[in-house]
């Protein structure tokens, strides 16, 4: 009862006139990132950071906050509309999305999706909202070791979950960490890895780096395949949108189960695009109408969508609770919290229950200001791609420029964007993921903090690991996922049965 | 498009490269992080330490790379990375973002922001002009009033900002 009390307060907050103009402003700009190939979530919360800085931490989170909404529902827009996916998450979408709408059922399509999208991010709420005090308990119990013990497991998990190559994860994750170490050194005060070069001294802002990764690299890529838009006009008529809204209830076992993947994905480190593949997969194997998929089926739009966003929700409540982000987005917003001067982690929601609470009433307001917002400005965006591309091209790399420059108004950061701009294009025609990079340039300074005040704590030993319950499960769990390659490879060598180890997720 | 004569570059090459890349890297982390101790201090470990492994490990998993890249090298080098008619694209999009940088680094975001969208709107996109010139001082002012006027946050300008005298 204790949360519902903080909610109701929080609600009084987010509510006010002022935030709700924010909101709307945060979705408006979030679907505009989200329907422009390049710019995605990440970095579009990357380039509108920097104006946030001099914004009271409860505002700026709201717009961010919105500002992902606004992305996510941008994203399922193009797929369905364009066949082209405005964000990596919303790539399955297109897979049953764009033929519903190429049979003229588009209005059915993107209506169902955004509702869809919106009702499995109001489940991610509610379920942040349960788990919030619990987690609080849970998380002062956290000192130094067992930090260090949940972002082992978070990295880990990348290179045992993830699909990639373990080898590539590991390099880009590690480079991440290198570029983290660039600058001074907050335990010993040593200015490390500058090679005399002045400008190196404050380190290398992530926010550059996603810029460069995310948008520039992406844009790359977008321009190498010579985009060509070949849209499918729409007109959102709002009885189509109730006619639609009825059958809504009908797929309520793929909503609940996409939803509670969404969940769990959002909440471990797996992100709102393996949650929305994993949830299409999912969806296709128990669905009674298996041959349909792919050729316009309605529960393989649910199903992508409900994901996505209960991902996206989901992903904020490790960030505020553990300081530990679930997407990339969530990541680069937590590097913003600590810009704005909080802390993430449990004595957040002791010192700042505002501000945590009215983060979690205006994701409620926000999502459902989101669904609005998107539904009535559908032909608006989709208007926008109309535009030829040798103007819209430039204009997102300007964008993206002068939002690096913006990050702390140094002329090398130009440099430094356009360089992570050509390793974001090769990392990623390569296979490297860059998720774990991103993560360990805004965690490493944090890890390594950690593993050395706990190596303070037990003057150098190693055993402080495994002091307690507690962190011992955590450590054991982190190094199985770091074996599990290798784990599920013996297995299947020893047992000599294909897709013996497959799945570790369930 | 399935001449290989057109194939730029094959995925193995770039795997490779990009893979040698790295392990230099890693071997650059390692050599900086040689400035400070590397080892276990009384407190834990001294502040080298972290860098000289991250950059080792690098170097390591580098050569993993290397070592799955020749194990697929038949099916790497039938792919292709780069084709001719992609790297024609990559090229012409990618030129005028380099001097985009440059001319921002040399005068300015605002005098690069206009030169850069007038002239690709003009040569890749065959607009007049006049209007690519309307287009990219249009934006040009509006940057400013976003950034400078709403946000208050500077962006960067060169001399002709300051010869007309706009802060």
């Amino acid at each position: 009862m204790e949360n519902f009390g903080n909610l109701m307060d929080g609600f009084r907050i987010a509510a006010s006139g002022y935030h709700v103009v924010i909101m709307v402003a945060g979705v408006l700009l979030g679907i505009l990132v989200g329907v422009l190939p390049g710019l995605g979530a990440p970095n579009g919360v990357s380039l509108l950071l920097p104006l946030t800085f001099t914004m009271d931490p409860v505002s700026a989170i709201i717009l961010l906050t919105s500002m992902y909404w606004g992305a996510l529902f941008g994203g399922s827009t193009t797929s369905i509309l364009f066949n082209i996916p405005g964000e990596p998450s919303s790539v399955a979408t297109t897979f049953d999305g764009y033929p519903m709408a190429r049979d003229g059922r588009a209005t059915h399509a993107l209506t169902l999706a955004f509702l869809s999208a919106g009702t499995g991010a109001l489940f991610g709420v509610a379920v942040i909202t349960g788990l919030s005090g619990w987690v609080t308990q849970f998380a002062l119990k956290f000192s130094s070791p067992e930090y260090f013990a949940v972002y082992l497991l978070v990295f880990a998990s990348f290179v045992g979950m993830g699909n990639a190559s373990p080898f590539k994860t590991v390099v880009s994750m590690m480079l991440g960490f290198a570029v983290a170490t660039i600058g001074v050194d907050t335990i010993s005060g040593n200015v490390r890895l500058t090679y005399g070069i002045p400008d190196l001294v404050k380190g290398i802002s992530f926010l550059v780096a996603v810029i460069g990764l995310f948008g520039l690299g992406e844009l790359l890529q977008t321009m190498e395949e010579g985009l060509r838009f070949e849209g499918i006009h729409a007109r959102i008529s709002p009885r189509e949108v109730l006619k639609t809204a009825l059958t809504l209830p009908r797929h309520w076992v793929t909503l609940l189960r996409s939803a509670l993947v969404g969940c769990w994905m959002g909440i471990t480190p797996g992100g709102p695009t393996a949650a929305s593949f994993m949830s299409y997969g999912l969806a296709k194997r128990f669905s009674r109408r298996k041959e349909g998929f792919g050729k316009g089926e309605p529960d393989g739009v649910v199903a992508p969508e409900t994901a996505d966003h209960a991902a996206g929700t989901c992903a904020i409540l490790p960030m505020l609770a553990l300081g530990i982000p679930g997407s990339a987005t969530a990541a680069v917003m937590m590097g913003g919290l600590m810009i704005w001067g909080l802390t993430p982690g449990p004595m957040l929601f002791i010192e700042r229950p505002d501000f945590v609470w009215s983060t979690i009433a205006s994701m409620y307001l926000g999502n459902v200001i989101a669904v609005i917002l998107v539904l009535a400005t559908v032909p608006m965006f989709a208007a926008i791609l109309r535009i030829p591309f040798s103007i819209i091209g430039p204009m997102i790399v300007v964008v993206c420029f002068v939002g690096a420059y913006t990050v702390s108004g140094a002329r090398l950061d130009l440099w430094f964007a356009l360089a992570f701009g050509v390793v974001g294009y090769l990392l990623k025609k390569l296979d490297y993921p860059i998720a774990p990079m991103v993560l360990a340039m805004i965690l490493g300074d944090k890890t390594e903090d950690a593993f050395r005040q706990s190596m303070l704590m037990s003057k150098g030993s190693m055993s402080v690991f495994y002091s307690n319950p507690l962190v011992g499960t955590i450590t054991t769990l982190a190094i199985l996922l770091l074996l599990w390659p290798l784990l599920s490879r013996a297995l299947q060598a020893a047992r000599k049965r294909p897709a013996a180890g497959g799945n570790p997720a369930r | 498009m399935r001449d290989p004569a057109a194939v730029l570059l094959s995925r193995f090459a770039v795997e490779v490269t990009l893979a040698a890349v790295t392990a230099a890297i890693g071997a650059v982390v390692t050599i900086g992080a040689l400035e400070f101790g590397t080892g276990w201090g009384d407190g834990g470990p001294q502040p080298g330490y972290f860098p000289f492994y991250i950059g080792i490990i690098v170097m390591l998993a580098s050569g993993g790379v290397l070592v799955e890249a020749f194990a697929n090298r038949e099916r790497l080098r039938a792919t292709a990375f780069l084709r001719r008619e992609q790297g024609m694209r990559i090229a012409a999009f990618f030129g005028p973002m380099v001097g985009f940088v440059l001319v921002a680094s040399l005068l300015g975001l605002y005098v690069a922001l206009i030169v850069y969208l007038t002239a690709t709107m003009v040569v890749q996109g065959h607009y007049r002009l006049p209007r690519a010139l309307a287009v990219s001082v249009g934006s040009a002012v509006i940057f400013y009033l976003i950034f400078e006027v709403w946000f208050r946050v500077p962006l960067l300008k060169g001399p002709l900002e300051a010869l007309l005298r706009i802060h």
